[in-house]
């Protein structure tokens, strides 16, 4: 296995990750199966105060992984060096068959795990602790999730070959390409600017009319739509290139980090967006977050066009 | 107003060593009661006065206060019920000894953050009425026992809290100044305010103004 200070940190983290959910999972499933607040046995209070040594557990573990994303892109970026061919995160993902799985799973886990922490804020601020039994047998299946994402992630350190040339993301995000990325290219430009603005526009629509399904559910689709124009359209101005569609480049130095900022406002307005659902509060800080994200791409393509006068 | 149901609580030191502190306890005290809790050390009168106080929760069993289930709640809930209903009087006054009387007193406020004209209004009342005043800005380690004592009662009373709890009150006073704290227990009872007072001490037995004394021998009531 490659081990480099990146992964080894990484892997440290794992094995207390696993270590410590264990302890919450089997908590967890003894507070799912027993929990009944009305009752003043000794089995209860037991339960309630390992409810909440596995909740502050849980927590922690899931405070710690929504960050540590960053710093696994952060390491896929610093990979790309050691591997041949890859020019970033994007040709390490691809080095082994594991990589994209391993993506498309801790996306999904940024949601799950942000949307337990959210129940769990709301559980805690009420006396009687309503959500306690959901948020635990939730955590019954996220450990499961969770278990996954690790084991895929030792899978896929350990199936890095540095001596296996890999594609560049210049291979991988191109219409040429053998993949679902490739069917987007196939899109007219214009039709995608006007789904992506649109859905925004809606978005202010459904915060100004207060509708938090609409809300909802129409981040969800600005989550994917802005990740498909960030591919297609916004990132050859980030590069100010016109056939370079990677989204891990722009994390790069070269580009001056932006990747960070982007994919990080992105995250929290559609987290926020998508989890007003439950907390109509969460309307207010998703539409600041959209925004940024949609102000910052947009003033890519604006400031090309008034310093050369012409679009890619 | 306070209602303890079938309480227990065992102290586990470790797996083989449990300490019962108290076994099936029932108890009501009614608003505005002073409840005088009789008995020698270990006997558990501390700890009825934690389950009270929302410091500790029982193994078994229930308090009530308010109707409100104290034991059952969380954490944060109840360090803000004991903020907004419980005033301690510690044994040995757990005063600060670097701060002064006034800061001692203010400690309490810290929290709620009050507005600086209500914090001095509620501060000099209370200092008036427990006869502390005139110490004022003095650091509290250069108060005598009995002074350091007025301002523990100053301080329980400050957020004017609805239950006074009392832990061996007097075990640091000499007979002088426990009557003079007995003094003071009964113009906080004509306040209105339900005061609980765990005590060996025997000159807190049969007083005429208080309302109930109960006993405890390892960890029940007699």
């Amino acid at each position: 296995m490659l081990l480099t200070p990146e992964i080894l940190t990484i892997l440290i983290l794992d094995t207390l990750f696993v270590f410590f959910a264990s302890i919450s999972f089997i908590l967890s499933i003894k507070i799912s199966l027993k929990w009944d607040l009305n009752s003043t046995s000794q089995a209860q209070y037991k339960l309630e105060r390992e409810s909440f040594l596995a909740s502050t557990i849980i927590k922690y573990i899931f405070m710690l992984k929504i960050p540590l994303f960053l710093f696994f892109i952060f390491t896929l970026n610093k990979l790309a060096i050691v591997i041949p061919g890859a020019m970033c995160g994007a040709g390490v993902v691809n080095a082994t068959v594991y990589g994209n799985y391993l993506l498309v799973l801790k996306v999904l886990n940024l949601y799950i795990f942000a949307s337990w922490l959210t129940l769990h804020l709301n559980d805690i601020k009420q006396e009687n602790q309503p959500y306690t039994k959901l948020k635990f047998t939730l955590f019954i299946f996220v450990f499961f999730l969770l278990m996954s994402e690790i084991y895929i992630e030792w899978l896929m350190f350990n199936a890095i070959d540095i001596n296996k040339i890999v594609d560049c993301c210049g291979t991988l995000y191109s219409s040429g390409a053998n993949s679902y990325i490739s069917e987007f290219f196939k899109i007219d430009t214009s039709v995608l600017l006007t789904i992506f603005y649109g859905t925004f526009s809606f978005i202010i629509a459904s915060y100004l009319l207060k509708n938090r399904y609409t809300f909802s559910i129409l981040n969800l689709v600005f989550m994917l739509i802005s990740i498909i124009t960030l591919i297609i359209f916004f990132g050859i101005y980030i590069y100010e290139l016109p056939t370079h569609h990677c989204p891990f480049c722009l994390l790069q130095k070269d580009y001056y980090y932006i990747g960070y900022f982007l994919y990080t406002f992105l995250y929290l307005g559609t987290f926020y967006g998508i989890s007003s659902l439950f907390n109509q509060q969460n309307m207010k800080k998703s539409l600041f977050f959209n925004t940024l994200y949609m102000v910052i791409v947009s003033c890519y393509p604006i400031f090309y066009y008034l310093k050369n006068g012409v679009f890619l | 107003m306070i209602y303890l149901k079938d309480i227990t609580k065992v102290y586990e030191i470790n797996k083989n060593n449990k300490v019962v502190a108290l076994q099936n306890i029932n108890l009501d005290i009614d608003e505005g009661e002073l409840v005088v809790l009789r008995g020698a050390s270990g006997s558990g009168k501390s700890t009825i006065l934690s389950l009270i106080a929302s410091l500790s929760k029982p193994t078994s069993g229930e308090v009530i206060v308010d109707e409100k289930r104290i034991s059952k709640l969380p954490d944060s809930f109840a360090s803000k019920y004991r903020q907004e209903n419980i005033g301690f009087i510690f044994q040995k006054y757990n005063l600060i000894p670097t701060l002064s009387v006034t800061e001692n007193i203010l400690l309490p406020l810290i929290p709620l953050n009050p507005d600086e004209k209500v914090a001095k209004k509620k501060l000099d009342e209370v200092m008036a009425r427990f006869d502390i005043s005139h110490k004022a800005s003095q650091l509290v380690k250069s108060l005598s026992g009995g002074e350091q004592q007025r301002v523990a009662i100053a301080r329980a009373n400050i957020n004017n809290p609805k239950i006074i709890i009392a832990d061996e009150p007097t075990a640091n006073l000499d007979e002088k100044l426990s009557l003079n704290f007995i003094e003071i227990l009964k113009q906080m009872k004509e306040l209105g305010k339900t005061i609980v007072v765990a005590t060996h001490d025997p000159l807190f037995f049969n007083l005429d103004f208080v309302d109930k004394e109960i006993k405890i021998h390892k960890g029940k009531l007699l």
